[in-house]
């Protein structure tokens, strides 16, 4: 049986892209920061802005930054098929262009879910974790969801504009390490946080995820959170359909 | 007529910015089943014109056809009639057999069909020793056996062959050729773009040569090796040296004889020279060398090669002497 064209580039996409370090590196380093920031922070962070232990705190953060590492693999399989040509290649076989976004984006989400997994996983026998309702467990899958649309709709319409291997991967990793630490996935905002500072992490929209991730995973989700997710939701619609119109002007041709 | 075309171009043109076209003006008709050249120097619109043809650019101007649907509305469904290797290289990072079964399956070729086609491929590419290798860990020339390899793993009707046999080995390009040939033959039709123009001259049917994307010649190889300025050569070789004097009378000859004469070469004791209807000539030549007590080792005349008619036609001053190939 033929399978769907999206569903043949989805396995292409694990298959052609995935290897043990890659692996690795997507999921092993967050569990490692869950781990080791956890075990060296718990101690000395207080527990009135944490709302409980440090650990306890980073681990929905950490869940939520996920959206990141599955964009960050998108923004990368993009980024190589264009310099090993297989866009052009693709694109001059028998699919379509919204095919081959369609099939990023559900790689994207896969991997995205997977890391929640994963960190859920490891996180389990460090703080335990909460029952969630069907609710609060579609918030927090609906929040990565769409905050792994935001992200990849971003990098995939950088990559479309930049044509050199070292500055796309250069402006990702700033981009990543940038969106992670300006944000609350590590650290609470609280009103010792400088105002510009405090802007800034408002203006990431990786806050608004790890709050809404947090509030779930805390049982106080509410509506402060559904504006968030909303929120998420309209940056989303708004770099997917950037990728989208870009695409239509993909340039053809080496790239280094 | 119609139904014997696969592709058709009319005044087909591509501009990647505004008035800088890389492609105009192009008039072409590719049939089923033959073999199509596209020559023409670096940068002369060759990838183009694939690009157009395949769809992957939308013409700027003028209109053509894929399998008799408007190239501009074209979609899944003609892309599936096609096969294309690209200029530059195209792989997954995956090891070299499964790059062509996971090219299968894309393509939508059963299972079974592509593990066996995998192992045609491999035997006929040469490629059975690097199976488990990754693609770019291989050397260039196989590299490229594989890019061809790879293509051939599902069906197609037209093939676009960008520049298959840059950095291949003779005896592995004529493999490829004759293989190639061989699926024409079945009815494959293939578009090859190439600077080898031996093997142009070997297996296409028609040629077009491209010159600062325009189509500036278009035929059977026979016929554009005729085509330009008669260009038949006359190439002699005497038994000893010329004198000066000799070489003057000689040139004096030349000049009475055969005013349109191009690219005479003369010294020591050859002489060879371009001129149309060059047989009487060669008698005079003849003769001229019997009263001198000259004996001719060699005198032949022969067609211009691909290559000499190619290089003539894309000098600078190819544009002045030749127009565009007129819509059919």
């Amino acid at each position: 049986m033929k399978l769907p064209p999206v569903l043949r580039l989805l396995v292409r996409n694990f298959e052609s892209n995935l290897d043990l370090i890659t692996l690795l590196v997507m999921f092993g380093q967050p569990a490692f920061l869950i781990v080791i920031l956890g075990t060296m922070f718990n101690p000395i962070v207080t527990s009135s802005s944490t709302s409980g232990s440090y650990t306890a705190f980073l681990v929905p953060g950490m869940i939520a930054s996920q959206m990141i590492t599955g964009a960050v693999l998108s923004g990368r399989i993009f980024w190589l098929d264009r310099r090993w040509s297989m866009v052009e290649q693709l694109f001059s076989g028998p699919f379509l262009r919204a095919e081959y976004l369609a099939a990023l984006l559900l790689t994207t989400l896969t991997f995205a879910l997977v890391g929640v997994g994963i960190l859920a996983l490891v996180a389990l026998p460090l703080v335990g974790l909460p029952l969630l309702s069907p609710l609060e467990l579609l918030a927090v899958l609906g929040t990565i969801g769409l905050g792994a649309i935001f992200f990849a709709g971003l990098l995939i319409t950088i990559g479309i504009y930049i044509r050199s291997a070292n500055l796309y991967f250069t402006i990702q990793s700033l981009l990543q390490y940038f969106l992670i630490f300006i944000s609350t996935v590590y650290y609470p905002v609280t009103s010792a946080t400088p105002v510009a500072l405090r802007a800034v992490v408002y203006s990431n929209p990786l806050t608004y995820a790890a709050n809404a991730v947090r509030s779930a995973f805390q049982h106080r989700f509410g509506s402060d959170d559904l504006v968030s997710i909303g929120i998420l939701a309209g940056l989303a619609a708004v770099t997917f359909t950037s990728a989208v119109v870009s695409f239509r002007r993909v340039e053809f041709g080496p790239v280094q | 007529m119609a139904s014997t075309l696969v592709a058709k171009a009319t005044d087909l043109g591509y501009a990647y910015r505004p008035s800088e076209f890389a492609v105009r003006h192009l008039n072409l008709e590719l049939r089923r089943g033959e073999v199509f050249g596209l020559l023409g120097r670096n940068g002369a619109g060759k990838t183009t014109t694939v690009r157009l043809l395949t769809t992957l650019l939308t013409p700027t101007e003028g209109s053509g056809e894929l399998f008799g649907r408007d190239l501009r509305s074209c979609g899944r469904a003609e892309r599936a009639r096609l096969g294309v290797v690209l200029q530059s290289e195209s792989l997954d990072f995956v090891s070299v057999e499964r790059n062509l079964t996971l090219y299968a399956f894309l393509w939508g070729v059963p299972r079974e069909v592509a593990k066996a086609r995998a192992e045609e491929m491999l035997a006929l590419f040469e490629l059975e020793g690097s199976r488990k290798r990754k693609p770019w860990a291989l050397s260039g020339g196989e590299r490229r056996r594989f890019q061809v390899a790879r293509e051939l793993m599902h069906e197609m009707e037209l093939l676009f062959l960008d520049e298959p046999t840059v950095g291949l080995d003779a005896l592995t390009r004529q493999r490829i050729l004759d293989y190639l040939a061989q699926r024409a033959r079945a009815g494959l039709s293939i578009v090859f773009t190439t600077h080898i123009l031996h093997e142009a001259d070997l297996l296409c049917d028609r040629i077009g040569i491209l010159q600062r994307g325009r189509l500036r010649a278009l035929g059977v190889p026979a016929e554009l090796k005729r085509q330009y300025r008669g260009a038949r050569f006359v190439e002699a070789e005497f038994d000893r040296a010329v004198t000066p004097e000799e070489d003057r009378d000689l040139d004096a000859l030349l000049a009475r004889n055969a005013p349109e004469a191009l690219e005479v070469t003369r010294g020591g004791t050859q002489l060879r020279f371009r001129a149309p209807n060059p047989e009487g000539l060669v008698a005079e030549v003849a003769l001229w060398a019997a009263q001198r007590g000259i004996r001719l080792a060699k005198i032949a005349v022969r067609e211009a090669t691909l290559e000499e008619a190619f290089v003539d036609l894309v000098t600078d001053d190819g544009e002045s002497r030749l127009g565009a190939v007129e819509a059919p």
